[in-house]
């Protein structure tokens, strides 16, 4: 049994500034061991605690998808002293991994179905995960319509544009894009995500959402899709809690009897329904 | 074998760390000692729980080195195969080892660092002959002369000690006791008789049948804000509890010397940082919050993930509370709800 | 006069009249809640209780044990003074001395307004120092609690030991010179009970006398030797009434101040460094080293900063609410001497 607490060391590859408050970057990282990189079999969902040794460690989801072969990539905003840290890093730097941590999204009980993600401002990156993969041409036909909602407050939060641009030139997948206020050269939908779920109307029929974002986005999102006849069991939720070890030791992400990091953090809403409402 | 206790460190000091009740500035603690004359044999219980022993409130989980810069080695803990023997702890304490160790081999990820070092222990318990008036172990399940949590099961006979050997582990430690002599009959009887007589002693009964059923639907109730109400937010309760087991993980780097060591160090659900979000939000705001997931996690979460109470009543929060804010009284109350529940019911 | 009557005697006309006081209070609504102390369920002890129906005041007790400092209750407020409905609740509060003083202290630094709190003023006589007389009684248990004459006696299985009660009360009492709240000349109607005049506190220090004497080595060593046993628990920060900063500096962690672990450095500055925060804001109330778990006695150093501070500023925390505290005041002609002294 391996000390679990022991990070993989991996090294920055890459650093992609997401948004023009340059708050956000996305680093894509390269294990120093082919046979660590071969052991990181993740799904889509999944995080990693990730850690610049010497400074501190923090749970972040995987933004990249398990078919984008060769590294990993994680989306971090600037916020705490590790997060910082991130910020400041260069290429060639070292970087602690474990993981990869925590369940995912169901992606075995999503086959057969069509799939609504629901995503607001910089709670896209296991949303990108998820859409990549289920984009790979080996697992595409496993899924039905794929639809794709993202709402940011203006165009400068909006997270990986190149992606998105692409994926709105496919035919086998529809992605509809908003921004909170009016702006000049936006030529897509305006308005809250709640309000552009209302009018894209996705039917629940064979169907499952994923919904992620800031809490009131949730909440006014969710309350759309149950308008709709969605069920509670349909509807799928990352959350957010403030983690230590990701391997439900340290305690502190629990919602009563569950822990966030082994047995989240993907919930659906029935199965929160169940919990106190503590988080 | 009362004065054969230092005989036995002086034939297993060497080859295991012993750790024994000793006195230290005026407090009962359990320490590896150096000096079998400094082990203390008549005490109640320490303050601090000898679950520091193998969790102690800093711990290495890592070290590492550096070129100044970069890190350039992780060095793995090589200390954990060290041999340990616990030495006179009582049946509590040694039941909360089991719950720590249920704990932490519980799921997917086993923490290595705890289980090696419980595995390559040996505890050498001793019956509880005076249960304080805020002990209440036969509450929980437990017993003053409950022995299957240990290895070797001492009973103080007084001038002497019954020794029982109660696991594989325990009967080949002692082999290595030869100057030990069969035990009469009388003391075996002896030992029954301080048995009843200390389980008779507890003077704190609290009735923990199916608690978990009130606690789980009353999560809204305002007892919590009544229970709640003199806490002054300190980490006692847990920090001197013999199964809490929460801890923060930080890396102290000492970039002088291009090295530096991740820990993890005691951390408690009853300060606000613990769960605080960085994005400024707080699960768990105040203090009724953080008194209810106390109670909760002993009496209500633990139950229901492993079957058993995640009490193992030593009563050291009752005694030490800085307000005496009592387990004992909350407890009460929580099963006054269940009684006006009831009321409503056949009302 | 402690002499004369008992102290057990004293504690029952305290009693009576602080339960009237309080009793008048919630009666004629001059106040919502009233925060005073409850009989202990552990032998050496007492707890805080909030009372808010006229028929509970009897639960209110007075007695040496009653060593929470009730002050820390108000600032940050508790959910509890809260109502939901009509918002901040009206409190009274029983204030031995040194709870009259955090709570005019706090007023200073503009933590509480003095005119929406009655101080229900009762004159302390001192509060036992209950971790020395465990420490002295060892591994026994301590099942009954008296105090009879000048003694306080305590029993158990087998046992029974008397103390003096001049011997066995707190360092920080025996030199007390503020045992009621002093009486407030502008909010007359805030004190309530017995409160006292106090122009000004003229103290010797000569508790110190036996510290200042040792060479810095021995000093350092009694607080390293002190200080080793901190599990680092926080009841010490939790209990005092002038600790209610939202983020303490040792929780910092954007950036980094201070170390968390509990190596005796990290411990050491913890506590010297929350001592210094102290410096003319420590009412003296002794509840860190009373509430502490294992026992450690935090007293000597914040009393060492008490008379630094009175000796150089000649300001005494918690008496006068007109009166800026020199933390938080700066003249050019301060002397500063302390900026450039060399010893």
């Amino acid at each position: 049994m391996p000390n679990p607490y022991i990070p993989i060391l991996t090294s920055v590859k890459n650093i992609v500034s997401e948004n023009e408050v340059n708050d956000i970057k996305t680093l894509e990282l390269v294990f120093k061991k082919e046979e660590d990189y071969k052991g990181f079999n993740y799904i889509p969902g999944q995080f990693a605690e990730i850690s610049l040794i010497g400074k501190g460690e923090c749970p972040i989801g995987i933004a990249s998808s398990p078919t984008e072969e060769g590294s990993i990539k994680f989306t971090i905003k600037k916020m705490g002293t590790v997060t910082t840290g991130f910020h400041n890093c260069d290429l060639g730097d070292i970087v602690g991994v474990r993981g990869p941590l925590g369940n995912g999204w169901p992606i075995e009980e999503m086959k057969g179905k069509n799939i609504v993600i629901i995503g607001g401002g910089f709670a896209f990156s296991t949303l990108r995960s998820l859409v990549i993969y289920l984009l790979d041409k080996r697992y595409r036909k496993n899924y039905k319509d794929i639809t794709v909602i993202y709402g940011n407050r203006d165009s400068g939060e909006v997270l990986y544009r190149d992606i998105l641009e692409e994926w709105e030139k496919r035919d086998d997948i529809k992605v509809v894009l908003t921004i909170d206020r009016e702006e000049e050269g936006w030529t897509r939908e305006v308005g809250f995500v709640a309000a552009i779920v209302k009018k894209v109307a996705p039917s629940p029929n064979n169907a499952m959402a994923v919904v992620c974002g800031p809490p009131i986005m949730i909440r006014t999102a969710v309350a759309e899709l149950v308008n709709l006849g969605w069920k509670d069991e349909q509807i799928l939720n990352s959350l957010e809690m403030r983690m230590k070890c990701g391997i439900g030791k340290c305690g502190r992400c629990n919602i009563g009897n569950k822990f966030v990091c082994i047995d989240g953090p993907v919930f659906s809403l029935a199965e929160l329904k169940k919990l106190p409402n503590e988080y | 074998m009362k004065n054969e206790i230092g005989k036995l460190y002086i034939e297993l000091g060497e080859e295991y760390n012993f750790f024994a009740p000793i006195k230290e500035k005026g407090n009962l603690v359990f320490k590896k000692i150096l000096n079998p004359d400094d082990i203390i044999l008549d005490y109640f219980n320490s303050k601090v729980p000898p679950k520091e022993i193998l969790f102690p409130k800093t711990e290495v989980l890592f070290e590492y080195k550096t070129d100044g810069k970069e890190v350039t080695e992780i060095i793995e803990r090589k200390d954990l195969e060290e041999k340990n023997i616990i030495f006179g702890i009582r049946p509590c304490d040694a039941h909360a080892f089991v719950l720590m160790e249920n704990f932490f081999a519980f799921g997917d990820y086993q923490d290595e660092i705890f289980l090696k070092k419980r595995e390559n222990s040996i505890i050498i318990g001793v019956g509880c002959n005076n249960p304080k008036s805020t002990c209440f172990c036969t509450s929980v399940e437990g017993h003053p002369f409950q022995k299957d949590d240990m290895d070797i099961f001492l009973v103080d006979l007084g001038e002497k000690y019954l020794v029982e050997a109660i696991s594989e582990k325990g009967k080949n430690l002692m082999n290595k006791m030869p100057w030990l002599k069969n035990a009469t009959k009388k003391d075996v009887q002896k030992a029954a008789e301080l048995s009843k007589q200390a389980e008779e002693s507890i003077v704190t009964k609290l009735d923990l049948k199916d608690i978990e059923k009130v606690l789980d639907p009353n999560f809204d109730h305002p007892i919590w804000r009544e229970v709640s109400e003199i806490c002054i937010g300190c980490g006692t309760c847990s920090f001197l509890c013999p199964t809490c087991t929460c801890f923060d993980v930080i890396d102290d780097n000492d970039q002088y010397n291009n090295r530096g060591r991740r820990i993890r160090i005691w951390d408690t659900c009853q300060f606000c940082l613990y769960s605080l979000h960085t994005s400024g939000h707080n699960p768990r705001d105040s203090c009724i919050e953080r008194c209810r997931n106390r109670i909760l996690h002993k009496f209500c979460y633990y139950p229901e993930n492993y079957n058993t109470l995640g009490c193992v009543g030593c009563g050291r929060c009752i005694q030490l509370c800085p307000v005496n804010n009592d387990l004992r009284s909350i407890i009460e109350k929580i099963k006054k709800i269940d009684i006006k529940k009831e009321e409503k019911i056949s009302a | 006069m402690v002499m004369i009557m008992g102290i057990e005697a004293e504690n029952k006309e305290i009693e009576n009249s602080m339960r009237e006081t309080a009793r008048k209070l919630l009666k004629e609504k001059e106040v919502d809640v009233i925060i005073g102390y409850t009989k202990g369920t552990v032998p050496l002890s007492s707890a805080p209780i909030m009372i808010t129906k006229e028929e509970d005041v009897d639960k209110l007790i007075w007695n040496n044990l009653c060593y929470v400092n009730l002050a820390k209750y108000l600032v940050p407020k508790i959910p509890q003074l809260i109502d939901p409905e009509k918002g901040d609740l009206k409190v009274g509060i029983v204030s031995k001395g040194c709870v009259g003083r955090a709570l005019i202290h706090l007023s200073v630094e503009k933590q509480i307004d003095l005119e929406n709190i009655k101080m229900i003023g009762i004159p302390c006589n001192g509060i036992i120092n209950r971790k020395r007389i465990e420490k002295e009684i060892g591994e026994k248990e301590i099942l009954e609690f008296f105090t009879s004459e000048n003694d306080i006696i305590v029993k158990g299985k087998g046992f029974e030991q008397k103390f003096s009660y001049d011997e066995y009360i707190n360092e920080l009492c025996k030199v007390c010179k503020v045992k009621a709240p002093p009486t407030l000349a502008e909010l007359a109607e805030t004190c309530v009970g017995e409160c006292k005049e106090i122009s000004s506190v003229d103290d010797d220090f000569e508790d110190l006398i036996e510290f200042e004497s040792k060479s810095s080595e021995e000093k350092w060593e009694y607080i390293k030797d002190s200080l080793e046993t901190c599990t680092k628990c926080y009841a010490c920060r939790e209990a005092c009434p002038m600790c209610y900063c939202n983020l303490c500096f040792v929780d910092q962690n954007k950036p980094i101040w201070f170390g968390k672990t509990t190596d005796l450095s990290d411990i050491i500055v913890f506590h010297l460094v929350r001592s210094m925060h102290l410096a003319g804001r420590c009412v003296a109330c002794g509840a860190c080293s009373s509430v502490c778990p294992v026992g450690i006695d935090l007293n000597l150093i914040t009393r060492k900063l008490e008379k630094i501070v009175k000796e150089r500023f000649n300001f005494t925390s918690g008496i006068d609410p007109k009166k800026t505290p020199p933390m938080m005041d700066f003249r050019m002609d301060d002397a500063e001497e302390f900026m450039l002294e060399e010893d």
